[in-house]
């Protein structure tokens, strides 16, 4: 071999070398593997306690509006919220979530929060309506908390629950019922439809026990949902599930 | 000065008694066992002699290929009855324009050499190529044949003298000639002369080239003493050498492209080799590239002047005496040479390389050698008999004239005065005349028909259930009609297109078990609303729609052609993808499966392609388009591919998605996120052999920001993690690198892809079912060898890949004392940034045992089972992949709703593993027998409920005597044929399917052919199979027979089945 075919194989090798490790450093470079001290541990979030709530944009919790799933102070972002599967009725679901959430003034908010993102994620009349409920709920716990009830609150509230009728009218949820009638003791479920319900919430006191939406005389109730277009012949006692709602014609 | 070696001289002389004596013994003519040809030297010049006559070469060019193929098509394949019919017509043309001998570059079987010899009367040159285009060496295909390889020049040299024994004594060869400009085509390399300085080191292989052919000549003297030796050069190149290294050359063959003469090609020769000249190749072509046009009387000019100037250096005319004749390129013209795979249906006017020497069309800077327009006749439809016409153009009638006469018998001012009068303007009236007639039967310009098919069938079908239940009533019979149109159209020279029209009369209804092109056909229930009058009550009426969307547009193509680029518009034709040209990353798919589309009705790939050709436009691709491949949101993508010096080639390519499509991928293959991609790429070749390719992308920067969650354990505690997409999430490396090792080709390759640097679909190869991805969040590593052992192939590979982060479980989440655990749901694409998928931790290792001792049809070739020659081939392919974790959740297009849902869960860890193996048989050229058999452990591609399930199958199909097809096959527990079954991991206990149809006309092609068949699908169904089919038990089984009818004329045949 010639001097210079031996430098022309040398500078061949050389040339495989710095490429190879030219090669190597971009591999090594790019191995960006998430590890440890990267991201936030979020399987221990306290959820709020407070009752002051700060809308993440105009429509939350109205369908079809979803900006609760970007709002950095909702806790609930990155739960599953498992709906209700009728075939696997004992399956995991959101309502016993939602029944861990704190009772009273200090679970309102994180319950709006809840709601809210269940319908964001699965739009239908139930989920509009317990976040109307939700609403309407920590409504009441700020009154009961500082004496006021935020009219933003109060107003998100009565739209929320307009949203049930004019968009999920014919929507109903289950309740449980009765286990003493069923031969094998099991509650039997029932559907009520989501439309009286939310008439009856917004037209009587009782059924909540949270302040009114619509203070004063129960007329203004019915005279709001006229408003909405909707008319409410209100339910009758004892068991109040009788009321009935229609669409105005025209 | 003349310069003749002492050993030529001798050559010559022993010819010369041998023809004496051959005389002597008053052999002569056709009656001879075999023709004895010399070359014959006096102070006037040379001759060929044939039997001791003169003999000068009025030669052609030949080949046949039809219209739609290219230089795959074999006519030698076809049966004696349809070869004759091509012979007949073709040598028959040839004979009246007194042709007296061909090349070809196929090798005519003897018995047909003979045939048009003694029919027409015109001689073959026998013509082995001496691995010109690759050869299999060792049993292993070498693409660059390298002429100082020892092993490579012994083979050649035993084939192709194996050649020589075969033909010497066929009545009707004239001559054998070695190669075909084999000196334009020294492209192997070797250490040893890359070490040269680069103008020498053509010239060292070219040493070896013309040492190799003059060992060849010198046996093939001793095997065939009464046929002349030549080779096929291109022009004069090395003339040196061919006088230092071919002693037992005794006519210089060469293909000439000169322009109008030939200069001082005669002299040269002359004084160099005191040989005989043929042209193997010389001519013109018929297309103006300037003016855009066909342009016959140019080609004919040229013709004619060029044999003008052989006539007169011919024996005996007082100049240099040494032209025995030659051969004009070519006989007709050939739709395949531009690209060569693509257009086959289609004449081309693309220019693809220039020449100065044709003035007529020349134009510096710009290329005007047209490919496909180089016959002095051009290619015709098919006529009743089946063959591809030949439409003679002026060049074929002037040529007449001038083979009409005798450069030796008549005077030279005789036979200069009788071409100086051929009248030009009536010949060239005469093929315009004929070239108008074309175009008016063929083609109206502007739009014109030019083929379609139609096809019946009737079809019966039933289930067990219905069968037991109601007997024959249980049986439902369906008919069905169907009609595709072909139509082309060129309103100007620079833009021709094509569409095709389908046409549905009834639509059969053959689902569940065959789902078919056509099902846009099927009646729809409509509910018509009544408008209600007064009080009372009118209740909606159904009806249904039966007569909807009978016809389409089936597919369209359409090509405008400029100086710099050509313009392409696509809509359901066939596109391939990039992986040679710079896509490491897959970016771009591949759209060639339209049977698959057409069962959903798909039309993609649709959309338009800018491809420069020429200038700073060279190198650049730009394609848009609202599917650009089945499956793409509305994108636009660009690719720039370049070189950088001799051995470093590059390419960068962006895509970026401009919206989001609305359909599923078929009938429930999930939608994409809109995204976007960059990639760079190069390819390095590092020594002999040794090539090392470097890649980079930058995908789904939209992605920036976007939270995931992850499960981190530690120290036995889990925790839930919310983390977000970094640049360096979107970046993705790769490199692979392949080199000679074992005697074979190894590669190694290493990727690094960030959790959202998604890359398209990678390139497979050679069967591989490693289980390779594009999507990113990976770091994977891939080997293996491809070693040769004669025709056998062993090809292991491995796979090793870890998924960056691990697929997420399904946690329920919980709130204990106003703390909430949001629990973790397992990722899909949709929700998150990205998904583990087919990207998870996989260790996977296969190895392909290939046996094919034909290595010019590579056994895995998409249309091998079509093409593959060898008498007997097969290859046995073992997979083993183990998935030791399982995967986030895969996606389904829920059409009602018109969104992806995701399936919830992920595939569990599996191990799976698949044996296979494909056979072709081809006991004679009359029968051709293919089996696929295959069995294993395969696991869904979504749905993972029901688990894994082990599967075996036998598929085959016998074609015998290229008339009879016998096709089907034989499944245990595997997949239903369509993606959803796999997707939501439906199998069948049993599926069959038999299907024999008779070909009725003489193209033999399965899928073009008119044909008439019969077919029966069977399925048993349990649990597994869909519900609708199983019928919770009730049912056990489905079947269907259709009886079916194709009739093509020259077009588009229906798609064919995925059943």
């Amino acid at each position: 071999m010639s001097n210079r075919q031996i430098r022309q194989s040398n500078a061949g090798v050389n040339k495989l070398l710095v490429t190879v490790l030219g090669c190597a450093t971009l591999l090594i470079a790019g191995c960006n593997e998430p590890d440890n001290n990267e991201g936030v541990v979020i399987s221990s979030t306290p959820l709020p306690v407070d009752t002051i709530l700060n809308l993440s944009c105009e429509d939350v919790g109205i369908f079809t509006e979803t900006c609760v799933l970007d709002d950095p102070a909702n806790p609930f972002i990155d739960t599953a919220i498992v709906e209700f599967d009728v075939n696997n009725e004992d399956a995991f679901n959101k309502f016993e979530l939602a029944n861990a959430i704190p009772a009273g003034p200090e679970g309102a908010k994180a319950r709006v929060y809840f709601w809210a993102t269940a319908l964001a994620r699965r739009p239908n009349g139930e989920n509009q309506w317990y976040t109307a409920r939700a609403f309407h709920e920590l409504y009441d716990a700020q009154i009961q908390v500082t004496g006021f009830g935020d009219p933003i609150i109060q107003a998100q509230a009565l739209r929320a629950y307009r949203s049930v009728l004019d968009n999920f009218f014919g929507s109903v949820t289950f309740f449980e019922c009765c286990g003493n009638i069923n031969p094998s003791g099991d509650p039997v479920p029932f559907s009520v439809p989501l439309n009286e319900l939310t008439a009856d919430h917004l037209y009587r006191t009782e059924s909540t026990g949270w302040a009114r939406l619509v203070p004063g005389d129960p007329l203004l109730t019915q005279s709001l949902l006229a408003e909405w277009g909707y008319t409410y012949q209100p339910a009758t006692g004892p068991n109040f599930d009788n009321g009935i709602v229609s669409v105005n014609e025209g | 000065m003349r310069k003749l070696s002492s050993l030529r001289r001798v050559s010559c002389f022993g010819r010369r008694l041998m023809v004496v004596a051959v005389m002597g013994l008053g052999l002569t003519g056709h009656a001879l066992a075999t023709d004895v040809v010399t070359t014959y030297e006096d102070e006037n010049g040379w001759k060929l002699l044939v039997n001791g006559e003169d003999f000068y070469i009025k030669g052609v060019v030949w080949g046949y290929t039809p219209r739609g193929e290219n230089y795959t098509y074999n006519l030698w394949g076809e049966s004696d009855d349809f070869i004759r019919k091509v012979l007949d017509y073709d040598f028959g043309l040839m004979k009246e324009a007194n042709v007296n001998a061909i090349r070809s570059f196929a090798m005519i079987p003897p018995k047909w050499v003979t045939y048009v010899y003694e029919e027409h009367g015109i001689m073959t040159v026998i013509n082995p190529l001496v691995g010109r285009y690759g050869y299999t060496v060792g049993g292993k295909w070498i693409p660059r044949t390298d002429y100082s390889d020892p092993l490579t020049r012994a083979t050649l040299i035993k084939d192709t003298l194996e050649i020589i024994e075969t033909y010497k004594d066929v009545p009707g060869v004239l001559m054998f000639a070695l190669g075909n400009e084999s000196n334009y085509g020294l492209e192997w390399s070797s250490f040893e002369i890359e070490n040269l300085p680069e103008g020498e080191q053509h010239a060292a292989k070219a040493r070896y080239l013309y040492s190799l052919f003059n060992e060849i000549m010198a046996a093939g003297k001793q095997i065939a003493p009464t046929k002349p030796q030549s080779i096929v050069n291109g022009d004069l190149q090395y003339i040196d050498l061919i006088d230092e290294l071919c002693p037992a050359l005794d006519v210089l063959g060469s293909n000439v492209y000169r322009g109008r003469g030939f200069t001082n090609l005669w002299e040269q020769v002359d004084q160099k080799l005191d040989l005989p000249v043929v042209f193997y190749e010389f001519g013109a072509d018929a297309f103006n590239s300037r003016e855009f046009r066909e342009d016959q009387r140019s080609q004919a000019i040229f013709l004619r002047d060029q044999w003008q100037e052989m006539y007169n250096k011919a024996y005996g005319n007082g100049e240099e005496g040494n032209s025995i004749g030659a051969f004009v390129f070519e006989w007709r013209d050939e739709w395949w040479k531009y690209l060569q795979v693509e257009n086959l249906d289609q004449q081309d006017t693309n220019a693809s390389w220039a020449n100065g020497g044709y003035t007529y069309d020349h134009v510096e800077g710009q290329n005007n050698m047209n490919e496909e327009w180089w016959g002095i006749t051009a290619l015709g439809t098919a006529n009743r008999d089946g063959v591809f016409t030949a439409r003679p153009r002026m060049a074929y009638d002037v040529l007449k004239e001038v083979w009409s006469l005798d450069p030796y018998t008549h005077k030279k001012t005789a036979f200069n005065q009788a071409i100086n009068n051929i009248d030009m303007d009536l010949l060239g009236l005469k093929g315009e005349v004929r070239q108008l007639r074309s175009e008016a039967d063929e083609k109206q310009k502007i739009l014109f028909f030019t083929g379609g098919s139609l096809r019946a069938e009737y079809l019966t079908k039933g289930t067990e259930r219905e069968l037991d239940e109601r007997g024959e009533n249980g049986l439902e019979f369906s008919p069905g009609e169907m009609a595709f149109l072909d139509f082309g159209f060129q309103p100007t020279d620079n833009l021709e297109g094509q569409f095709t029209l389908n046409i549905l009369g009834d639509v059969a209804d053959k689902e569940p078990l065959e789902i078919a092109y056509g099902r846009r056909g099927f009646p729809v229930a409509v509910v018509i609303e009544q408008e209600p009058g007064g009080d009372e009550v009118i209740l909606n009426t159904t009806a249904d729609i039966t007569d909807r969307e009978r016809i389409e547009f089936y597919d369209f193509s359409a090509t405008y052609r400029a100086k710099d680029f050509d313009l392409h518009t696509f809509y359901h034709v066939p596109r391939f993808h990039w992986g040679y040209e710079g896509d490491f990353f897959g970016l771009m798919w591949e759209a060639t499966d339209l049977d698959g589309m057409d069962i959903w009705n798909s039309k993609a790939p649709e959309g338009i392609e800018i491809e420069g050709k020429d200038g700073w436009m060279k190198g650049l691709k730009v394609v848009a388009g609202p599917e650009v491949y089945w499956g793409a949101n509305p994108k636009v993508m660009l690719k720039y591919e370049n070189r950088l010096g001799k051995r470093t080639e590059y390419a960068v390519i962006h895509s970026e998605d401009i919206a989001r499509r609305d359909e599923g991928t078929g009938s429930t293959g999930a939608t994409q996120r809109q995204s976007r991609a960059t990639t760079i790429y190069t390819k390095t070749q590092l020594t002999e052999g040794m090539s090392l390719e470097l890649g980079g992308i930058i995908a789904s920067s939209e992605k920036i920001d976007d939270p995931y969650t992850r499960l981190e354990t530690s120290g036995g505690s889990s925790q839930v993690v919310l983390d977000e997409i970094d640049f360096e999430d979107t970046l993705g490396f790769k490199a692979k690198l392949s080199f000679p090792m074992l005697g074979g080709l190894a590669y190694v390759s290493a990727s690094h892809a960030g959790l959202v640097a998604d890359g398209g679909n990678p390139l497979r190869e050679f069967g591989t079912r490693l289980p390779y991805t594009g999507l990113g969040a990976k770091r994977e590593y891939d080997a293996g060898i491809m070693l040769n052992y004669g025709y056998w192939m062993l090809f292991p590979r491995v796979l090793y890949r870890d998924a960056l982060v691990d697929p997420n479980l399904n946690l329920e989440p919980s709130i204990v004392g106003g703390v909430l655990n949001p629990g973790l749901s397992v990722r899909n694409r949709e929700s998150d940034p990205f998904a583990i998928l087919g990207n998870r931790d996989t260790r996977a290792a296969e190895l392909f045992i290939t046996y094919d001792p034909t290595g010019a049809t590579p056994f895995y070739q998409w249309d091998n089972d079509y093409r593959e020659d060898a008498k007997f081939a097969f290859n046995i392919g073992l997979n083993y992949t183990e998935y030791p974790t399982p995967t986030d959740s895969y996606q389904f297009f829920f059409e009602p709703t018109g969104v992806n849902a995701a399936f919830g869960v992920g595939l569990p860890a599996e191990d799976i593993w698949e044996a296979s193996s494909r056979i072709v048989y081809n006991p004679n050229n009359q029968a051709k027998f293919i089996f696929n058999l295959a069995a294993g452990k395969l696991q869904s591609t979504g749905d993972p409920n029901g688990g894994s399930r082990d599967f075996q199958s036998l598929a085959g199909m016998a074609v015998l005597n290229k008339k009879h097809i016998l096709s089907g096959y034989i499944k245990k527990d595997a997949f239903g044929p369509y993606d959803f079954h796999r997707q939501f991991n439906i199998t069948y206990p049993e599926q069959y399917k038999l299907d024999y149809s008779i070909l009725l006309d003489s193209k033999r092609d399965q899928k073009n052919s008119t044909q008439v068949g019969v077919k029966t699908l069977y399925r048993s169904v349990d649990e597994n199979s869909p519900g609708g089919e199983f019928e919770d038990g009730e049912n056990d089984y489905l079947f269907q027979t259709t009886v079916y009818f194709l009739y093509n004329f020259g077009g588009t045949p229906p798609p064919a089945p995925r059943d």
